[in-house]
């Protein structure tokens, strides 16, 4: 909008201080860089040489204590040869998927439901969003009492239907672990998805709607071919948000099961925290941590693509 | 000009934050003053009698202060390696499990000590060595043993006919199926803990007669049919006495079922009893305690030992030495053993016939199994190797993996493998 | 939306869904209060009723307070948060102004290198990072979590606000610089004071998340004095193989209520902030 040049401006300012600093200081580049330089090197220090001497560390031998050595590719290659090591990739993206799909629906179902006015409509909101707010590790303590079999209501329930008591044992069977580790996952992100939906549900013109009705589309149809598309961004970010976080998950792991029963809810930071905290291997922490990252990036990558398809 | 300002403020706020909680270093100048860094004890009385009682003491006796510094239960490893690392923050600490030999180069060679100890008060168990010792040289002063026992409720095994616990494994297991169908089951852990799954599969594995590593530490022997033998036994121990849930135990669970009298059997160190005196009387009174039962080569025990050492950086090696001398003495010793009711089980002769033992005579099994109590990974020496495997939960997977239906030859193989990778560099 | 449901219509469509939801979202806070509020005796008791309170008590929550350094910890945690917080809106905004107003060269890669290092969790740091700390000393420190929870807070604070920019009209600032302000100028007495909406949004999430953390935590504060309400109750409440569950669930309880009193006045702008970002950005 500005009618006048950049040179023009420079020359109008110079009457207020000195004039060539001011003018340079105020180029875009100048300015721009010079305003990004302290949190790019914030983060240059405090995540990019962490993240470079991680790939350092992991192509050592580095007991806790003792110096390093340099080993190469040794770690990953120790890593290949573990059964533990894939079945811990296994779990984190099964507990990543299966939980995000959880959320991504029941959020849009609870979005959907709470695009309704009713009394009491901001109490509720706030409410639901205690699971998401709450410390992870102290709900998840609340949790393991109940889903143990002996205090679970759901136990208790169960065996009233006839299933043979104490009923199933949620943090001992395998697979009942890791959909406990789902479950609990779900529950915590679901308010988030939801809420945030049901805000970009909102800003959906209701005008759209009207002419889509006016042409005849059912309810299903509204949703599938206004809706949805609408939304189609804010999905894509709260997800992806999402699957980063669910991939790094540790808290919930650590409280609750640490890696059982076998190693079936054992996620990829919980299993570099034991070799590294547990066993001081911190050479062989680090190459299963810095793991994470291709898996993390052919997540993402994936689900980028799919989206912007649709 | 005002963002810079307003961001320099917060630098300085931040750095103010991080002053006060630093705190200020001790000045080594004036007041000699020693770190002696532990661990919180589950037993109050037992801190409370260093800080009370032996701190003043040794500080009146040779004018040095000793602070003495607590972290929380479980994060004894996280400072320790943080001390190592950075090279300063405690001059003598406690020590236990595997960390004497993952950080024994960091410690100082206090040999004469630990001989010296020996000789005057009865000379150490033999798994006090086992503790302590890296090629030959102590590296920490052994203080005691946090044994890992049976538990089991006297009326409920009264109830089908057994008035003392069974000697062996087989026996257990007859008594277990006849408790099972009184809606008594047993528990022993099988998770993902880490003490109370080791507590019980390692003296099983043992007392069949099995073994991970050879004494040389390095070649792997977990295929054999002494293995295969235990494992078929842990299996059928497994369905048919104990609830399912225990697959998934970590270390609070069996405490837990004690306390809502879900269970009949367990292994636990003394905290169930402890506490039950405390909170739950009604089941105190029918809870005790026994050694574990014995296989077909033996009667074995886990070893847990807590000892005490000396950072090789201290810049008071000296006052460090001649503390750790003072405290290991048996004045000292004695008073501080008898501070926490046995919960710690002294690992040297002189102390089998305390008065300590004599206060409740239910925790006498816990002295009686140090007599065969051994480290994770026995007979291989302890090192890196072990620490991984043990990280790495091989041993206890290989159990718990039988226990939900996989072969026996199938779980000792991936065990086999795995052991074989891990010590592969060796 | 569409209006007009009867009775049962709504029953259906609204309050079992939203009834649904809130008994999911709410059960184990219910659990954790009955839990903290109930003597040992009867929380180990299987023969009777759960869900009831027989004979409450307030022992734990006393304990809590008296015996354990839990209000130590809470300060603790509200200081990290705050300052984190702070830190990163900082920071993100300083990232966030020349990519949402300026161009210039190399613009697109510092937006994709700020995205990547979202990819760059925690676990992944927490090593070398560990390392890091010691090294600088910082062990057992406040500090040491103040400047490590900015890492996973800046990106996020800088995309919410690269969002929220974009949706800010740009009148206001070409008027200034037609009126000869230099560009530091107009961010900062023009722009910014516009932006108190976002800042509230990405400010409350950096919030939750900074006192969520866990892992770092764990890791670096490993002293009573210095530790968060997480690893606090956690690692203290927890003494070997023994958890003192009624202090654990009041202790729970008590570290959120804070952040849910916060949170239920912001609720609107932080739902706000979030939408802006992501449907226009």
């Amino acid at each position: 909008m500005s009618l006048r040049s950049e040179p023009l401006i420079g020359a109008a300012r110079s009457e207020r201080y000195a004039a060539p600093l001011g003018v340079w200081l105020d180029r875009q580049s100048v300015f721009s860089w010079l305003m990004m330089a302290p949190p790019l090197l914030f983060l240059a220090a405090l995540v990019g040489y962490p993240f470079c001497y991680g790939i350092v560390l992991s192509l050592q031998d580095r007991p806790v204590a003792h110096p390093g050595t340099f080993v190469g590719l040794k770690n990953f290659a120790t890593n290949f040869n573990d059964p533990i090591f894939w079945r811990v990739a296994l779990n984190t993206f099964v507990y990543t998927v299966v939980a995000t799909l959880l959320k991504m629906i029941g959020g849009l179902a609870l979005a959907l439901a709470m695009n309704q006015q009713f009394p009491l409509k901001n109490l509720v909101r706030a409410l639901l969003l205690l699971p998401f707010i709450v410390p992870t590790v102290l709900s998840t303590v609340a949790w393991m009492w109940i889903l143990d079999p002996a205090f679970s209501v759901l136990n208790w329930l169960l065996v009233l239907l006839g299933v043979p008591k104490p009923g199933p044992s949620w943090l001992g069977n395998p697979i009942l672990a890791m959909l406990s580790i789902i479950v609990i996952n779900t529950w915590r992100g679901l308010p988030f998805y939801g809420i945030t939906l049901l805000a970009g549900l909102q800003t959906v013109p209701p005008e759209l709607y009207e002419a889509a009705t006016i042409d005849g589309a059912s309810g299903w149809q509204r949703f599938r071919y206004v809706t949805l598309p609408l939304l189609q961004p804010i999905i894509l970010i709260v997800t992806l948000f999402s699957v980063i976080f669910t991939f790094a998950d540790f808290q919930l792991v650590y409280v609750l099961t640490h890696g059982g029963p076998q190693n079936a809810t054992q996620l990829f930071a919980t299993y570099a925290f034991d070799i590294a905290m547990g066993a001081g291997q911190l050479g062989l922490g680090a190459s299963v941590a810095l793991a994470m990252l291709p898996a993390l990036a052919l997540l993402i990558v994936a689900l980028t693509i799919y989206m912007r398809r649709r | 000009m005002h963002a810079t300002s307003r961001r320099r403020f917060l630098e300085l706020a931040g750095l103010g934050v991080a002053a006060t909680a630093i705190g200020r270093r001790p000045a080594s100048a004036q007041s000699k003053q020693l770190t002696f860094l532990h661990e919180s004890s589950f037993i109050k009385t037992f801190d409370e009698y260093f800080q009370k009682t032996l701190a003043p003491a040794y500080e009146k006796e040779t004018g040095v202060k000793v602070n003495y510094e607590l972290t929380s239960v479980g994060s004894l490893p996280t400072r320790v390696s943080t001390i190592s690392e950075t090279g300063s923050g405690a001059d003598v600490t406690m020590m236990f499990f595997l960390l004497p030999f993952l950080f024994d180069e960091k410690l100082l060679d206090v040999s004469d000590i630990a001989e010296e100890v020996g000789k005057t008060q009865g000379g150490w168990y033999d798994s006090a060595r086992e503790a302590a010792t890296v090629n030959g040289k102590w590296k920490v002063i052994p203080f005691s043993n946090i044994g890992q026992l049976m538990n089991w409720r006297t009326d409920w095994f009264a109830e089908v006919g057994v008035k003392k616990f069974p000697e062996t494994w087989e026996e257990l297991y007859e008594v277990g199926k006849k408790l099972k169908a009184k809606d008594h089951p047993f528990g022993f852990e099988l998770g993902h803990g880490f003490g109370d799954n080791h507590g019980w599969l390692y003296p099983l594995l043992w007392s069949y007669g099995g073994h991970e590593v050879e004494e040389d530490g390095k070649t792997v022997i977990i295929d054999s049919d002494e293995t295969a033998r235990a494992i078929d036994f842990a299996r059928k121990f497994f369905r048919d006495t104990m609830l399912d849930d225990v697959l998934g135990w970590t270390d609070v669970s069996n405490n837990k079922a004690w306390y809502a009298e879900q269970i009949s059997c367990t292994n636990n160190a003394e905290s169930i009893l402890w506490l039950a005196k405390r909170d739950f009387p009604e089941i105190a009174k029918v809870t005790d305690q026994a050694m574990n039962p014995a296989g077909p080569k033996g009667r074995f025990h886990i070893m847990s030992a807590i000892s005490h050492g000396i950072f090789n950086f201290s810049p008071q090696k000296e006052e460090a030495r001649a503390f750790l001398r003072w405290l290991t003495n048996e004045k000292q010793l004695g008073g501080w053993y008898a501070s926490a009711d046995t919960y710690y089980q002294p690992l040297l002769h002189g102390y089998d016939k305390a008065p300590m033992w004599d206060v409740e005579p239910r925790n006498i099994p816990y002295r009686d199994a140090l007599a065969n109590a051994h480290l994770v990974g026995w007979p291989a020496p302890p090192s890196r190797h072990l620490a991984e495997s043990v990280a790495k939960y091989v041993v206890v997977d290989m159990f718990a993996k039988a226990c939900t239906g996989t072969s026996t030859k199938e779980v000792i193989k991936n065990a086999e493998v795995q052991l074989k990778e891990i010590y592969r560099a060796v | 939306m569409v209006t007009g449901y009867g009775p049962i219509e709504r029953l259906v469509r609204l309050w079992l869904p939203v009834g649904f939801f809130l008994v999911l979202a709410l059960f184990p806070f219910y659990w954790m209060a009955i839990t903290s509020l109930k003597p040992n005796a009867e929380l180990y008791n299987r023969r009777i009723m759960p869900l009831v309170l027989h004979n409450p008590t307030l022992k734990h929550y006393i304990d809590l307070l008296t015996q354990t350094s839990f209000l130590t910890w809470t300060w603790n945690t509200m200081l990290v948060a705050i300052v984190s917080t702070v830190i990163s809106l900082v920071l993100g905004v300083m990232l966030a102004y020349p990519l949402a107003r300026m161009r210039f060269a190399g613009a697109g890669l510092i937006a994709m290198t700020v995205a990547a290092i979202y990819l760059v969790p925690q676990p992944l740091l927490f090593i070398p990072l560990a390392d890091v700390i010691n090294r600088l000393d910082l062990g057992n420190t406040l500090t040491a979590v103040i400047l490590t929870y900015p890492t996973m807070l800046v990106p996020f604070c800088a995309w919410l606000l690269l969002g929220y920019f974009k949706t800010v009209p740009m009148e206001l600032e070409e008027a200034a610089r037609i009126d000869g302000a230099s560009r530091l100028q107009t961010m900062r007495r023009i722009f910014l004071p516009l932006c108190t909406p976002g800042f509230i949004s990405a400010g409350i999430f950096a919030f939750t998340l900074s006192q969520n953390e866990f892992l770092y935590a764990l890791i670096f504060l490993t002293k009573s004095a210095v530790r968060t309400v997480p690893v606090g109750v956690i690692a203290e409440l927890i003494r070997g193989d023994v958890f003192y569950w009624g202090q654990l669930m009041a202790g729970a309880l008590l570290g959120s209520v804070p952040v849910a009193l916060i949170y239920s006045f912001f609720v609107e702008h932080y739902v706000a902030g979030l939408t802006s970002g992501s449907v226009k950005g």
